[in-house]
């Protein structure tokens, strides 16, 4: 009897023992449907490049969406991915030489310390300009910062010889011909089995960034190289030559930018006193003024005397010299804000019907070679809503949002992630494969002294 | 009394850990029978299980008791197809139960029965390995409650039982997590809810033996509302943004649910004995689990979380044969329904409908000793889309319980 009852104890324990083990649970297998991901390369712009905080480094390039998808496609079969590194230890260098942005402490002219984006240094690191990497290319990342559609297929991209400003630094650096090559053609030459386009948006955005004071919006005809329309279908039709499947991106609306919504029009707040003295100044002009917060003033060529108070229907422009504003009486008794900070009514009209066009011809496209679509304004909009995952609220807010970079513009690690999703989800759809997303809590947001 | 006494020193420190927010881990021998044992009366136990049928236990005994319970769980993120784990520590639930009466036949107080239980009906462990994709729901939960019942058993007649009992319960209620806000060291902030809670109820039963072979049990224990009016929440987060997360104290209450249970016990000879419960569990009284802070800020509003629990019920069926005078075996098996929704399954409890089986051993070594041992094991899967996290996939969990007590007549 003893016996029986110590087999029944050792039973009990061998059972509590597996009973110990951690479940687990059958991972689907992932496939890749009718996709061929063996040889993946990503054309774009500066999002495609994963530049952030206003400069390239090396840890942005690790984390751009299209480096992401490219850890999900070797699920599937998918090959390296070749990219344009900055040096690890490089500060990384943003579109005017400058260095790029971190969260620091900043001290305005009214002696008001607080929490705002500062240089990580004086300057960025220009040996990234002049130092090629081609050597080690061809690049699967064929993203390049400030690249418009029509400059994609521009040969001489990258000519240096073509002085400053009339090239692009960031394609100089890593193509192995910049007197001949364009970005498409660097792109076409690797024979890619899968590719993923997503360009258009400095099609708008140049404009927008310079408060419509300069630069241009691309206008949608025209011949290729000129016109948005017929220079994207030349893009597709480049990519698609050898079969190549891929996925294509639209172009957000440039409101749902933090860039453009941070600082409210009705900023201005008067006392009793400082409104009089507003209205002292101002009322012949016709502009008047209230205790409390009042819009800014603004200047606005078609407005009478040039100047006028800001509507919400303006967005001013996350660059503008808040000192200025705050003790040199820009936007107050000292007269309008300069156009160049501001995105008027007009201009973001116009600005958001050559959107419309864009992303009209961009799907248009797409379905014409049965492309994946990825609607990322309309993912934009949503995100500017708010979106909970895995328990994290985020939007499109400055630095509080968590998925925007320093800059305003550009996404961070955790919003990268999440446009990586909506570029596995189209393609899973399009193409029948069942690629996991990226887990994208594994990914980081702004990083708080 | 004494052994009582040392139970608890052992066992106060550790955790308790639970399926569900609601332990089934009362007594042995109810536990190798799958917890039923509202209607079969055999030991002190019944002063949780049945007050009522306190009074028709013929020896005086106390008894304490102790459950090894082991919790794993692993998530699958449906979206990223990543896995995680828990790490959480092994639970020691544990019980004590005294009964006492006059043995003298012509006492006024012959037909009463005094009892004292001490056990810990909810309670819940769940610690997630770091850095997991549910992190910033949850990363820890402890939850325990330790009920302290005094109570009284009133024979009525040959056939007839009843009794009550006050419930004191104490307990302490943890929680953390991560908090979206990276520092410049590579850490995530995080936030840490903890503090002791208290609550009253009370325990009432009807024992009923119609028969030599049936009786019939039916008890309600009262809902006990834990209340939290002192916690401490503790912040971590980076310097800049500290202001906005003030430490502070936090009020909190948490109600453990009524639960009314009808019980059968049948004889079928001097060696089988079959069990049947059916418990009715009022969980619809957990509807949002609410943390109100003393300050709060605009980046730190009081914590509501939704639960939207519903009331359940759970069916318990156990056996038991006597192998001879020394050795008795067990079986049972138990069908839980899930108190909760689909839209509503958190990392904190992944409960799911379940059957879980048991099994059990007796052993008297001498006539006032008796040995009790039992195994349970359960096995859950729960795949859901919680609504207000956003986290979606699916939960395995394994649990283990190992248990063992010691019972001495006088």
């Amino acid at each position: 009897m003893k016996k029986n009852i110590l087999k029944i104890i050792l039973g009990a324990i061998v059972i509590g023992v597996i009973g110990s083990c951690k479940p687990s649970i059958d991972i689907p297998k992932p496939s890749a449907g009718s996709m061929n991901p063996s040889y993946f390369v990503a054309l774009g712009n500066s999002i495609t490049s994963g530049y952030a905080d206003g400069a390239l480094y090396y840890s942005g390039q690790q984390n751009s969406f299209v480096n992401l998808l490219s850890g999900q496609f070797k699920l599937v079969g998918g090959g390296n991915f070749n990219q344009p590194l900055v040096p690890a230890g490089s500060v990384g260098v943003g579109s005017t030489g400058n260095a790029p942005f971190k969260l620091g402490y900043s001290t305005d002219c009214l002696g008001v310390t607080s929490l705002s984006p500062v240089p990580v240094s004086t300057s960025g690191d220009l040996s990234i300009f002049s130092n090629s990497v081609a050597s080690s290319g061809p690049f699967n990342n064929m993203g390049v910062p400030g690249a418009k559609v029509i400059t994609a297929v521009f040969q001489g991209y990258g000519n240096p010889l073509l002085g400053p400003g009339n090239y692009n630094p960031f394609f100089y650096r890593m193509t192995a011909n910049p007197a001949t090559s364009s970005m498409v053609t660097d792109a076409t030459a690797q024979n890619p089995t899968f590719f993923s386009l997503f360009l258009g948006n400095n099609d708008v955005l140049a404009y927008a960034l310079a408060g419509g004071a300069s630069d241009m919006i691309t206008p949608s005809a025209g011949p290729v190289g000129i016109g948005f329309d017929a220079t994207y279908y030349s893009i597709v039709n480049s990519l698609t030559a050898n079969g190549a499947k891929g996925v294509v991106g639209n172009i957000p609306d440039v409101t749902s930018l933090p860039f453009f919504t941070t600082i409210p029009y009705n900023g201005l707040a008067l006392d009793s006193g400082n409104a009089s003295l507003m209205n002292a100044v101002y009322n012949l002009r016709g502009l008047y003024f209230h205790v409390g917060n009042n819009p800014f003033v603004i200047s606005d060529l078609s407005a009478p005397y040039g100047i006028r108070l800001m509507t919400p229907n303006d967005y001013m422009l996350l660059d503008v010299p808040l000192d200025s504003i705050k003790c040199h009486g820009m936007g107050s008794y000292h007269g309008g804000i300069p156009d160049k900070y501001i995105l008027t009514a007009t201009e973001v009209a116009g600005i958001k019907s050559a959107t419309d066009a864009f992303n009209s011809t961009i799907r248009s496209a797409a379905q014409s070679k049965g492309l994946a679509f990825v609607d990322v304004n309309a993912f934009m909009k949503t995100t500017q809503k708010g979106i909970i995952y895995n328990g994290v609220t985020l939007n499109t807010s400055f630095v509080t949002g968590g998925a925007f970079s320093l800059d305003g513009v550009h996404l961070n690690p955790i919003g990268q992630a999440l446009l990586a999703n909506e570029f596995i989800k189209a393609i899973n759809s399009t193409y029948g494969s069942t690629i996991p997303q990226v887990d994208v809590t594994k990914y980081r947001g702004v990083i708080f002294p | 009394m004494k052994r009582l006494y040392i139970g608890l020193i052992i066992f106060l420190p550790h955790f308790i850990h639970a399926q569900g927010f609601q332990v089934n881990l009362q007594g042995q021998k109810q536990q190798g029978m799958a917890g039923a044992g509202t209607g079969l009366i055999q030991d002190a136990a019944a002063v949780f299980f049945n007050p009522g049928g306190v009074s028709f236990l013929k020896e005086n005994s106390a008894t304490v008791g102790v459950t090894a319970t082991i919790a794993n769980g692993t998530f699958l993120d449906a979206d990223s197809h990543t896995l995680n784990h828990t790490n959480s520590p092994v639970a020691t639930p544990f019980t004590g139960y005294v009964v006492w009466g006059v043995k003298d036949s012509t006492s006024k107080l012959k037909n009463f029965k005094f009892g004292l239980g001490v056990y810990t009906p909810f309670g819940s462990i769940a610690s997630w390995e770091n850095g997991w994709t549910g992190r910033f729901a949850l990363t820890y939960l402890s939850l325990q409650s330790i009920f302290i019942q005094p109570t009284v058993s009133y024979k009525v007649c040959e056939k007839l039982g009843i009794g009550a009992g006050f419930v004191y319960a104490t307990g302490n209620v943890e929680l953390k997590q991560d908090l979206p806000l990276l520092g410049v060291n590579g850490n995530y902030g995080s936030a840490d809810l903890k503090g002791s809670a208290n609550g009253y109820g009370f325990n009432a039963g009807i024992y009923y033996k119609p028969t030599d072979k049936l009786s019939v049990g039916l008890t309600y224990r009262s809902q006990v509302n834990m209340s939290v009016s002192n916690g401490t929440a503790t912040f971590t987060v980076p310097a800049s943004v500290a202001s906005n997360f003030p430490s502070g104290p936090f009020t909190s209450s948490l109600p453990l649910p009524q639960v009314a249970t009808l019980g059968f016990g049948y004889l079928v000879n001097s060696k089988l004995a079959l069990a049947f419960d059916a418990n009715f569990i009022g969980w619809k009284c957990l509807d949002t689990l609410a943390f109100t802070y003393k300050t709060t800020t605009a980046t730190l509003q009081d914590t509501k979380l939704p639960r939207d629990y519903q009331n359940t019920f759970a069916f318990r069926l156990g056996a038991q044969y006597k192998l001879n005078d020394q050795f008795t075996v067990r079986a049972g098996a138990a069908l839980s329904l899930t108190p909760i929704k689909d839209g509503y399954v958190t990392p904190e409890v992944p409960d799911a409908n379940k059957v879980n089986l048991a099994c059990g051993l007796g052993y008297r070594p001498m006539k006032n000793l008796i040995l009790d041992a039992s195994y349970t094991f359960e096995n859950l899967t729960r795949t859901d889309n919680n609504i207000a996290l956003q986290l979606n996939g699916t939960y395995k969990t394994y649990i283990s319980a190992i248990g063992l007590s010691v019972i001495y007549q006088f």
